[in-house]
C-alpha cells in the first residue's frame, strides 16, 4: 500500500453532535415529516452506533484476511451484512445477541 | 535674570571659583573624555550664546580673585554657580573660546572636587546637566541631543534641574536670594523652602529645610579640599602656561552653564531632589541614613511643593505654595514613612526593589491623602500620579515619572537612586493637574502598543472558507468510523464509508444508510398516525436493529456514547421546583 492512500487511526475525535447537518439530510429527505425537539440527537446515536458497528466489522474482515489496513473490500463486505435486501435490520439484531 | 546674576555674582566670591574650575579643567580633559563630548556638543551646538557671554566676563575677573583667594575658594566652591550667573556680561567671543575649551575641563573636574571616589560621577553628572540646561534654557530644541550625549550622568543633571528650578522660581518671584543659596545647593534649599521651591529642601535631605540647605554646602566645602589638592596635582604634572590660561576660561563657562541651566531647567526639577539624594548617599555612611530619614520628610513635602511649582509655573506659585504647605502638614507622617524606606533604597542599587519601595510609598501617600480629605481635587489627581507612578516603576522606565523621561533613559545606579525621590514628587504634586497630565500621557502612548502587540496574534487566523455543512457532518461521521476502527485505513475505505452512509451504492446491494433510516422512520411516524418523529419512533428503530434491547435500554445507550450535554436534553431528570426536564 502506498503511504498516501493510508489513513492512520484517528486519536482525537469530537463528540460534538452535526445537529444542523442531520436535521437537514432528514428534512431533505421527508420534507413532510417533522423531527421533533432532540429527535436529531436520537438520530446522531442511532448513526454513531451505526458507524462504530460498521468500523469493528470492517476491522473483523481486515483481521480475517490477515490485513493491517481496511481495505476497501472489507468495508464493503461489513455494509453487506447491515443492507441486505432482506430484514436489513434483523441482521444487527442477531449479531448483537 | 541678568540682574539677579549681577547681585549673586558680587556677593559670592567668584574668583576662588574661577581658579578652582580653571585647575578642574585641566585635570578634567585628561580624565574624562565622555563629559568632553557633551560640552563639545553644547559648544558645537552653539545654543548657549548667552551662557558663553556669562562665562566669558566670569573668567577674567575671576582669575585674579581666583589665585588671591585660593584658601577662600575651598568654602566658597557652592558660590561659584552664582558667580557664574554674574558672568553673563562678558563679551560672546570670549564666551565661544571657553565653550570650545570648556567641554574637556568640564568633564574631568567635578569627579575631583566632590568625594574622589563615590561622587566624582554625580559631580561630573551635575556639570553635564548645567551644560544642558543652560542650552535649554537658551535652545530648548538641543536639548534632546545634549541629553543623550549626558544620560550617563542623570544625577548631575537633576541637581541642576532643581537648581534651575528653584533660580527660576526666584526670578519669577523676584527673589534674588534664591540665586545665592543655589550656588551652594543648600543656600538654594533653604530659599526655596521658604519662598516657592519646595524642591530644594528635598535635596539637603537634612532633618529641616535650614540643616538641609546647610548640609550640601559642607560636602561641597570637602569636595573643594579635595578638589583643590587633586587639582594641583594635576596642574602640576599636566599644567603648562598656556593650559591653565585656558582652564580658568573652560571652568568658568561650566559653572555659568549650571547656574544659567538651574533657573531655566523648571521642568527638571523634579529630578533634582533626586540627584540630591544620590549624592549624600553615595557620600554620606549608613549613619546618616537616620539622620536622612529625618529629613525626608522635609524632603517630600518639598518635592511635593516643586511639582507644583513646575507643573504651573512661577506665576500661580504663590498660590500653590500655601496649598502646597498645607499638604506637606497634613502629610508630614507619610512622607516620613516613605522618607525612611526611600533612605534605604538609595544605598540599595536593585531597580526592583525601588520599584517595590515605590509602589508602597505610592499607596501610603495616597491613604494619607484620603484620610487628610483636604482636597478632593488633589485626591483625584495625586490618585492618579500614584497610579502612573506604580506604573513607571513596574515598566521600570525612567520616563514615567517627569516628562524629561528620554534624558533619564541613560540610567545607571545612582539614576535609579535618584528616580525614588522623583517618584516620591510626582505622587505628592498630582494636586497640579499639569504634573499629572504628563505622566498620563507617556503611559497611554505607552500602553496602546502593548496592546496592539497581542492584537495581531489574534487575528492571525483569517476567514476561513467555508466549507460545504454536508461534507463537514458526512467528514465527521468518517472520523468516528476511523476512530473505530482503531487501526490505519484506505482512503478508498473511507469513501466507500461516506457511500454507505449517505450515497447509493454502486454495487446496488448498499444503500445509504440515511436513506433506510428516514424510510424506517417514516413507517413508524405513519404507523401511529403522526407526521411528527417522536424519540420512541427512534428507539423503535433501534430496538429493531437490535441496539436496544431489554439489558440495554435508550438511556443506557446515550449516557455511553453521548455527553454530558445531550444527555441532559435526552434523559428525563427532576430538578428543582418540582420540575422535569425534559418534560416526558
Amino acid at each position: 500500500m502506498a503511504f498516501s492512500t493510508t489513513v492512520s487511526q484517528r486519536k482525537h475525535i469530537k463528540r460534538k453532535a452535526p445537529r444542523g447537518f442531520l436535521k437537514h439530510v432528514f428534512k431533505r429527505q421527508k420534507p413532510h415529516l417533522r423531527l421533533e425537539t432532540s429527535g436529531d440527537l436520537l438520530v446522531h446515536l442511532n448513526c454513531l452506533l451505526f458507524v462504530r458497528r460498521l468500523a469493528e466489522e470492517s476491522r473483523m474482515n481486515a483481521f480475517e484476511s490477515k490485513c493491517g489496513v481496511i481495505k476497501k473490500e472489507h468495508v464493503q463486505a461489513a455494509a453487506k451484512l447491515f443492507f441486505s435486501p432482506t430484514q436489513p435490520e434483523l441482521r444487527g439484531m442477531k449479531e448483537n445477541c | 535674570m541678568a540682574e539677579a546674576m549681577a547681585e549673586s555674582y558680587n556677593r559670592d566670591s567668584e574668583p576662588t571659583t574661577r581658579t578652582l574650575l580653571r585647575r578642574v579643567l585641566d585635570t578634567a580633559d585628561t580624565r574624562t573624555p565622555r563629559r568632553r563630548r557633551s560640552a563639545r556638543v553644547s559648544a558645537q551646538k552653539a545654543l548657549l550664546e548667552t551662557p558663553s557671554s556669562r562665562r566669558l566676563s566670569s573668567p577674567t575677573k575671576m582669575n585674579v580673585r581666583r589665585r588671591s583667594h585660593r584658601a577662600r575658594s575651598i568654602g566658597r566652591l557652592a558660590h561659584v554657580h552664582t558667580s557664574g550667573n554674574l558672568e553673563e556680561q562678558t563679551p560672546r567671543t570670549l564666551l565661544k573660546n571657553i565653550l570650545l575649551t570648556a567641554p574637556e575641563s568640564s568633564v574631568m573636574m567635578p569627579e575631583s572636587v566632590v568625594k574622589p571616589v563615590p561622587t566624582p560621577q554625580v559631580v561630573q553628572s551635575s556639570r553635564r546637566e548645567s551644560s544642558r540646561g543652560s542650552l535649554e534654557l537658551q535652545l530648548p530644541e538641543l536639548e534632546p541631543p545634549t541629553t543623550l550625549a549626558l544620560g550617563l550622568l542623570a544625577p548631575g543633571r537633576r541637581k541642576q534641574r532643581q537648581r534651575l528650578s528653584v533660580f527660576q522660581q526666584g526670578m519669577d518671584q523676584g527673589l534674588p536670594l534664591s540665586q545665592e543659596p543655589r550656588g551652594n545647593g543648600s543656600a538654594s534649599s533653604l530659599t526655596s523652602s521658604l519662598n516657592l521651591t519646595f524642591a530644594t529642601p528635598l535635596q539637603p535631605q537634612s532633618v529641616q529645610r535650614p540643616g538641609l540647605a546647610r548640609r550640601p554646602p559642607t560636602r561641597r566645602a570637602v569636595d573643594v579640599g579635595a578638589f583643590l589638592q587633586d587639582l594641583r596635582d594635576t596642574s602640576l604634572a599636566l599644567a603648562s602656561p598656556g593650559d591653565s590660561l585656558r582652564t580658568p576660561v573652560a571652568t568658568l563657562p561650566t559653572d555659568t552653564v549650571l547656574e544659567d541651566t538651574q533657573p531655566f531647567s523648571q521642568p527638571l526639577i523634579g529630578r533634582s531632589p533626586s540627584v540630591y539624594h544620590s549624592l549624600p548617599c553615595l557620600s554620606h555612611t549608613e549613619a546618616e541614613d537616620a539622620e536622612r530619614a529625618v529629613s525626608h520628610r522635609i524632603q517630600s513635602s518639598g518635592p511635593r511643593l516643586q511639582n507644583h511649582n513646575p507643573g504651573k509655573p512661577t506665576q500661580l506659585l504663590a498660590g500653590k505654595a500655601k496649598k502646597v504647605d498645607a499638604l506637606a502638614v497634613s502629610f508630614p507622617n507619610n512622607s516620613s514613612a516613605v522618607s525612611g524606606e526611600d533612605g534605604v533604597e538609595p544605598l540599595q542599587d536593585g531597580v526592583g526593589e525601588e520599584a517595590e519601595e515605590r509602589m508602597e510609598e505610592s499607596l501610603s501617600v495616597s491613604k494619607v491623602m484620603a484620610t487628610t480629605g483636604t482636597q478632593g481635587s488633589v485626591r483625584m489627581e495625586k490618585s492618579k500620579g500614584h497610579r502612573e507612578m506604580t506604573e513607571a516603576a513596574e515598566a521600570k522606565e525612567p520616563e514615567g515619572s517627569s516628562g524629561a523621561s528620554p534624558e533619564l533613559a541613560s540610567s545607571t545606579t545612582e539614576f535609579l537612586q535618584a528616580r525614588q525621590p522623583q517618584f516620591l514628587e510626582p505622587a505628592p504634586p498630582p494636586s497640579t493637574a499639569v504634573l499629572s497630565s504628563e505622566p498620563l500621557e507617556p503611559l497611554s502612548t505607552r500602553l496602546p502598543p502593548r496592546a496592539r502587540t497581542p492584537g495581531p496574534r489574534a487575528r492571525t487566523p483569517g476567514p476561513r472558507p467555508r466549507q460545504d455543512p454536508h461534507k463537514t457532518g458526512l467528514s465527521h461521521y468518517v472520523k468516528l468510523f476511523s476512530f473505530y476502527a482503531k487501526m490505519p485505513m484506505e482512503k478508498a475505505a473511507l469513501e466507500m464509508v461516506e457511500k454507505c452512509l449517505f450515497y447509493p451504492n454502486p454495487f446496488g446491494s448498499l444503500d445509504k444508510y440515511f436513506q433506510h433510516l428516514c424510510d424506517d422512520l417514516e413507517v413508524f411516524a405513519a404507523h401511529a398516525g403522526r407526521k411528527t418523529v417522536r424519540p420512541e419512533d427512534l428507539e423503535l428503530l433501534m430496538r429493531r436493529q437490535g441496539l436496544v434491547n431489554d439489558q440495554v435500554s435508550l438511556h443506557v445507550l446515550v449516557e455511553r456514547h453521548l455527553p454530558l450535554e445531550y444527555r441532559q436534553l435526552l434523559i428525563p431528570c427532576a430538578f428543582s421546583g418540582n420540575s422535569v426536564f425534559p418534560a416526558q
